[in-house]
């Protein structure tokens, strides 16, 4: 790769114990030649901004399948800006109903992503978004 | 930006220690490392090395802790491979590390491209970011390798090596390269049946190698068995490999200096004197030795 890998971290956030899916999107960010920062469940709000800071990532990744993400993304994103991690790109996974999306987009989501999402879609966007995220 | 991270990273500014160790991970300010010339404070460094599954990550976890319990404060670089045909890795040992927000741990993910020996590129450069910042410790822990990792040995103040009950018999403990870069090696997992039996086996192969200095110990990560003691040790034992690489600068600037002088006028002479036997040769290396600019002023003046 001539230019450097894009800086992923991947998280869950909260109680939900359900990993397949974030594991399965590392696998296919990891082959499209990201560096991903595996954090693994049971996150906090604090210890997935203070991963993001230490690990210098330009991405940031959360799945929540619990349904508590109207209550933790918008203190994901607040955590961010407060840390001064505007510059991260988030993106959402997991079961998140429609009628929320547009609601975490205004938060500064970048992109959500439903069950079924085929895995080069999540790879392109984070890609093409690079140089914005990094703006 | 009123400054640069690197003089951010001065201040302690935890973002600019991230931003600084990006940038020479990726070979770039390489030069602004160098500049810093040794640093004030130096960190030990502590490399931990292991096959896969040993339980590098999982006992680095306990270490942190432990460390922290005595007031020290530590870096983490994690080291995990990079692959050789995407460039893509997948970084997963911070998830085994715990996930405290503390003050006084940095961890840090890093990329070992192939072909580097189980760590990533420019690591002693990062580790010098990591004393500037100015932690107590660093562990750097290596891709989980095992065998023929030994290119440790030459940034690390001290090399551990995990083992753990089971893996083969004892010849496995003969092979050439495991056993010699070690300073401390740690049966690990050691609350499983047999640890006591594998210690037993790489003490007595150790004994045949004459490297008996080399203390073993018995850690389970699982019931904090040996942990404390593992601090400790790490403490308390004396550093040696870098300054092992010390005395190989001393030595390479010893022979420069050596053949330099080999090429002077006047030492040929000497060696003559001392064959034909009017000198000595403590006199014939005294001769060598001189400075030949005083060599020159004295014969000078002898011959006004």
């Amino acid at each position: 790769m001539s230019s450097e890998p894009i800086r992923i971290v991947l998280a869950k956030v909260g109680l939900d114990g359900h990993d397949r899916g974030i594991k399965v999107v590392a696998r296919a960010l990891r082959d499209a030649g990201f560096h991903v920062i595996y954090a693994g469940l049971w996150q906090t709000v604090e210890s997935v901004v203070r991963t993001v800071a230490d690990e210098d990532a330009d991405w940031l990744g959360i799945s929540i399948l619990s349904g508590a993400h109207m209550t933790l993304v918008p203190q994901i994103m607040e955590a961010l800006r407060h840390a001064g991690l505007d510059h991260v790109g988030v993106i959402v996974g997991g079961i998140i109903p429609e009628a929320d999306v547009p609601k975490l987009m205004e938060m500064g989501v970048a992109r959500v992503f439903g069950p079924g999402t085929p895995m080069h879609e999540i790879v392109e966007f984070v890609q093409s978004r690079r140089s914005a995220a990094h703006a | 930006m009123p400054d640069t991270p690197w003089e951010a990273l001065r201040r302690g500014d935890r973002r600019a220690l991230a931003r600084c160790i990006t940038q020479v991970a990726s070979g770039h300010n390489l030069e602004t490392v160098r500049s810093l010339g040794p640093p004030v404070k130096p960190a030990r460094v502590v490399a931990i090395t292991g096959s896969g599954g040993v339980g590098k990550s999982t006992l680095i976890g306990k270490l942190i802790e432990q460390l922290r319990h005595q007031g020290r404060t530590v870096a983490v670089l994690a080291c995990d491979p990079e692959s050789p045909l995407t460039g893509g890795a997948l970084l997963g040992d911070r998830f085994r590390m715990g996930s405290t927000v503390d003050d006084g741990v940095y961890i840090r993910s890093l990329a070992a491209s192939p072909g580097r020996q189980a760590i990533a590129d420019h690591l002693d450069a990062i580790i010098r970011i990591c004393e500037e910042f100015g932690f107590d410790v660093v562990i750097v822990e290596t891709v989980g390798a095992g065998q023929g990792d030994t290119a440790v040995r030459s940034w690390a103040d001290l090399v551990v090596l995990l083992l753990q009950p089971e893996t083969g018999d004892e010849l496995q403990w003969e092979k050439a390269g495991v056993l010699e870069v070690a300073d401390l090696i740690v049966i690990h997992k050691a609350d499983l049946p047999g640890a006591e039996r594998a210690a037993q086996q790489v003490r007595s192969a150790l004994e045949l190698s004459g490297g008996t200095t080399v203390p073993v110990l018995l850690v389970s990560s699982r019931t904090g068995k040996g942990i404390a003691e593992l601090a400790d040790r790490l403490e308390s034992l004396p550093l040696r490999s870098r300054h092992g690489d010390a005395v190989h600068a001393f030595l390479d600037e010893a022979r420069r200096f050596l053949d330099n002088r080999l090429r002077q006028p006047g030492v040929a002479e000497a060696l003559d004197l001392w064959r034909a036997g009017h000198i000595d040769i403590q006199e014939a290396l005294q001769k060598l030795l001189a400075d030949p600019a005083n060599n020159r002023h004295r014969n000078g003046v002898a011959s006004s």
